[in-house]
């Protein structure tokens, strides 16, 4: 063996180890993985999937009963008061709107990286961007007081003579989901396109041609029409990474513009947007780990994915980490008795302080165990700590919202926030009215983009070929 | 004129492409390629121009982002000013976040729009769906089309035969 082609041996083992489990198990032919991958569809509907229904079918109803509820006796089924005006209702909100950037983040901007280990998971992700902002837009609309006049927030020409304040962030905020919900259903739906052509074509009832030939528009995989998706689809999602970037900042800004302690400060847009790709991510792999046991897809969405994942939500969480630790002392540089107040008394001693402490122990502690490669291989590890980084991010919205407000300027005006059993049952609602579509979506539309997944293989056996060339020629 | 559709497929890209050359050479022009995933070389083979698409999402987002701005600035300034705390009626640095808005949906929609119009979708009946064995498309085969006059419909196939197809089908226009 001459030195140079140990050195070669050395170099591709180096990249083994460097590059970690494949991001596609063997090489699947485009028949064979076309069959795996809508497998779940075909088949004979799963007694599971069936229980799983309907618990979340009875959740939808109570979400929607709890609304109707609201609706008839108003605002005051909630626990809100004043000071504490906000409370789950935005909560929740936040948290929604947060966990769908992971979708866009997946879909887009690993797209535009040229990243390998997106194309398995973004089908998924992107269907839970779409369901978590759904969850989130029914919050800002159920909080107007009068919600049937929700249509006053958009600028149309009225007998009333007057137009929104666009100098109010509430009013960007409304232009920033609905541009960001419509995005995400576009983005998912021309990805969609070459999968229901294929569902279309490969249906055995009259009835699924009929159903998946109307949704794939008639798509027929023509070259005329590739030139134009694929550059149609590059620039959606380069318009996708600036856009889902701007919302949370946005988000941010309902807040970070009032002059609230604890509110009040610059760096809320960045730290948010890391929030929400940290709890994103955590949505993304309690969803995924579970679905693709069920569905055996361990070949397709493999170990690397989810090891990536896992290595994504640990770098947002110490970005988000970074955020508390600065906000806390920037609260102490700027001598601002008011801010002190808020960090050092209301939330980490006041009456809501164990709710801070399990922020801090779900957000900033449990990730750490992310850094050892035992923790992100074992799937049911991993999935339990995905879940405590929901519950962790759904408290940080808590405590940025009823902490800051539940101590107002005057002790005088002080007042504690409990939650009704209406605002527990919207929260316990919306996570299964996110359910009830997300299985609806595993059973029609298969949960893996099988279109782009083929496309991955050609590149990957390329390189492989490519590999293989060079190192013959290095050789002789 | 009654036209005719030959659809031929074939086992590679190479194949393909060769095939779709040979067609234009003798001067048949309405030629198509169909896949499962976007190929490389066939844009070439079909003498396929640069898409548009990147033009109509600049002119839309571009439209998008101007009519936001003018109209936050005609609604809050010009029709209706607004005093909030004593700012300018006209205030751009509060116009900034939905003129970017704006200017994202509406270059979004015009991309959608555009793909669908260009790619002449929706169409659900198409001729060459009247091939049962077109369904492979979709899933792993490659398809070559020509739409050509009756007359020579026969050349055509043959022609395809000769330079490789699995299977060559001829559709008829009309003939159902």
């Amino acid at each position: 063996m001459s030195v140079e082609t140990r050195q070669m041996a050395t170099e591709s083992a180096l990249a083994d180890l460097l590059e970690g489990p494949p991001v596609l198990v063997g090489s699947p032919e485009d028949r064979k993985l076309s069959e795996d991958i809508f497998r779940p569809v075909w088949e004979q509907t799963r007694r599971g999937w069936l229980a799983l229904f309907g618990i979340t079918l009875g959740l939808t109803g109570l979400l929607f009963s709890a609304i109707a509820y609201t609706f008839a006796k108003g605002i005051g089924a909630w626990g809100n008061n004043i000071p504490v005006a906000w409370a789950y209702d935005i909560i929740n909100f936040v948290w929604w709107i947060g966990i769908g950037h992971a979708g866009t983040l997946i879909s887009a901007i690993l797209l535009l990286f040229q990243q390998k280990w997106r194309t398995s998971i973004n089908r998924m992700a992107e269907a839970m961007t779409l369901f978590a902002v759904i969850q989130a837009l029914l919050f800002p609309m159920i909080h107007l007081g009068r919600p049937w006049f929700f249509f006053w927030l958009f600028p149309y020409p009225s007998t009333l003579g007057v137009w929104p304040n666009f100098k109010s962030p509430l009013l960007w905020d409304v232009f920033a989901v609905s541009t960001y919900f419509t995005v995400s259903l576009l983005f998912w739906y021309v990805g969609l396109l070459p999968d229901l052509a294929a569902l279309r074509d490969a249906s055995k009832s009259k009835a699924a041609r009929v159903a998946y030939g109307i949704f794939a528009l008639g798509w027929r995989g023509s070259a005329r029409a590739w030139r134009h998706y694929r550059i149609a689809y590059l620039l959606l999602a380069g318009l996708a990474t600036p856009l889902v970037l701007s919302v949370h900042t946005i988000v941010s800004f309902d807040f970070a513009v009032s002059q609230l302690p604890g509110w009040h400060t610059t760096i809320f847009p960045p730290y948010f947007v890391a929030g929400a790709i940290f709890s994103g991510f955590a949505m993304v792999l309690t969803l995924m780990i579970p679905a693709r046991k069920v569905f055996r897809f361990e070949h397709v969405i493999t170990q690397r994915h989810l090891d990536n994942m896992a290595k994504v939500m640990l770098a947002t969480g110490l970005m988000v980490s970074y955020g508390y630790l600065v906000e806390t002392f920037i609260a102490w540089y700027s001598g601002n008795p008011f801010e002190s107040f808020v960090f050092f008394n209301t939330r980490a001693r006041g009456p809501y302080a164990p709710i801070y402490w399990l922020m801090i122990t779900c957000n900033v502690v449990v990730p750490q165990v992310l850094w050892w490669r035992k923790a992100r291989d074992n799937t049911i590890f991993l999935w339990f700590v995905s879940i405590l980084v929901n519950v962790g991010m759904w408290t940080e919205r808590f405590v940025i919202i009823v902490t800051s407000l539940h101590r107002d300027f005057l002790p005088s005006s002080w007042a504690m926030y409990r939650p009704t059993i209406v605002d527990w049952s919207i929260l316990v609602g919306t996570i299964g009215f996110f359910g009830f579509l997300f299985l609806l979506f595993l059973r029609f539309v298969p949960a893996v983009a099988a279109s782009e997944v083929k496309e991955l293989r050609r590149e990957l056996e390329h390189e492989r070929h490519q590999q293989s060339h060079d190192q013959a020629a290095h050789g002789s | 004129m009654a036209t005719s559709w030959v659809l031929a497929e074939y086992g590679d890209e190479a194949a393909l492409c060769a095939a779709a050359r040979r067609l234009r050479a003798l001067g048949h022009k309405r030629l198509d390629a169909y896949s499962p995933v976007p190929l490389h070389d066939v844009d070439a083979a079909l003498g396929l121009r640069r898409s548009p698409v990147p033009l109509i999402a600049l002119v839309g987002g571009v439209s998008g982002a101007a009519a936001g701005y003018l109209m936050q600035w005609w609604m809050n300034a010009v029709d209706f000013p607004i005093n909030v705390a004593n700012r300018g009626f006209h205030s751009p640095p509060t116009n900034i976040p939905i003129t970017f808005e704006t200017g994202i949906l509406v270059a979004s929609l015009s991309i959608v729009i555009g793909l669908i119009v260009l790619a002449g979708l929706p169409r659900p009946h198409h001729p060459v769906f009247e091939v049962e064995g077109f369904r492979t498309a979709s899933m792993d085969a490659l398809w070559l089309s020509a739409e050509v006059k009756r007359e020579d419909e026969e050349a055509v196939a043959r022609e395809m035969e000769k330079s490789g197809a699995l299977q060559v089908s001829r559709v008829p226009e009309g003939s159902r």
